[in-house]
């Protein structure tokens, strides 16, 4: 008897991980996206490949030149993580650069950004190879959906 | 009681012979240790040969060299190739395939290349190791 109480108890704390940790984050960093995988080598050494971030909500105004932000890329509505290298207020447009790319990119708009990476004096928090975890995971979940959309 | 002891035996006899395979396979792994040295400028690629290591040579950013290893499997039985590798340099380094089956009496060639992003620390030495596992498969 114990022990099926000690298993529900173990499920109800592993499910209240799974489902209401990113609730909680989400709630506690102000995003809707409160955690991001690291999917390639762009921002090497500050962020690598296979890491996971924490996202903060941010008004644009509050964002600095040296701030490494989220933000999604008109061209493909993809997010990308990147470090803010110019401002413009005028334009309300901000550019980006990933730390180990050699050019910048496309000037973004204010509108565009997601959040910023949650830092802990001055050091986005990152946990290492967690981010391929969920990259895996999600790719898997999308492996099924596909297969159950060819499925008739 | 009896049935004990022999429980006992066989599962001491099971650990001598996982200890021993373990011991084997690192034993016969290849290992190398591998570096790459950053330098100033612009397309530049330094030329270091030697076999004994995975030695890049001297590299400047946004440039990248490869080495090839050659594995050869001379057994009669096919094996399981592990690839791992250790160390700085590990971020800067592709490996061609980190885990893939050699047949019995055949060769295969692992690829690493190494591309020097633009945030790498100029003049210094990224540096690590690689380890090559055949692990024998007993035909699964």
């Amino acid at each position: 008897m114990k022990n099926i109480l000690n298993f529900f108890t173990y499920i109800v704390i592993v499910a209240g991980i799974v489902f209401g940790l990113p609730k909680l984050l989400s709630h506690y960093l102000n995003t809707p996206y409160p955690m991001a995988a690291i999917t390639s080598g762009s921002m090497w050494p500050a962020l690598k490949e296979g890491d996971l971030v924490f996202i903060q909500g941010v008004e644009p105004e509050q964002m600095k030149v040296g701030d490494i932000v989220v933000f999604r890329d008109k061209k493909n509505s993809h997010f990308v993580i990147h470090r803010v290298t110019k401002i413009n207020d005028k334009t309300k447009t901000f550019v980006t650069k990933g730390d180990a790319n050699f050019s910048e990119d496309e000037p973004s708009d204010f509108a565009d950004l997601v959040g910023q990476t949650f830092e802990i004096k001055g050091k986005s928090i990152r946990i290492p190879y967690l981010g391929s975890i969920t990259v895996f995971a999600s790719n898997l979940k999308e492996e099924k959906k596909m297969e159950s959309i060819k499925t008739p | 009681m009896e049935k004990k002891e022999m429980g006992r035996k066989i599962l001491i006899s099971l650990a001598v012979v996982v200890y021993l395979f373990v011991f084997y396979v690192v034993l016969d792994a290849n290992k190398y240790k591998a570096m790459v040295h950053i330098i100033e400028g612009a397309g530049r690629v330094g030329v270091n040969p030697t076999s004994e290591s995975l030695d890049f040579g001297d590299i400047s950013l946004g440039m990248s060299a490869t080495r090839k290893v050659d594995i050869t499997n001379q057994t009669v039985m096919p094996v399981r190739v592990l690839v791992w590798t250790t160390g700085d340099i590990e971020d800067l380094m592709n490996v061609s395939d980190k885990n893939f089956r050699v047949g019995a009496h055949s060769d295969a060639e692992i690829e690493f290349s190494t591309y020097i992003p633009a945030s790498a620390a100029v003049d210094r030495d990224y540096e690590g190791r690689v380890y090559i596992f055949k692990i024998p498969t007993f035909g699964l």
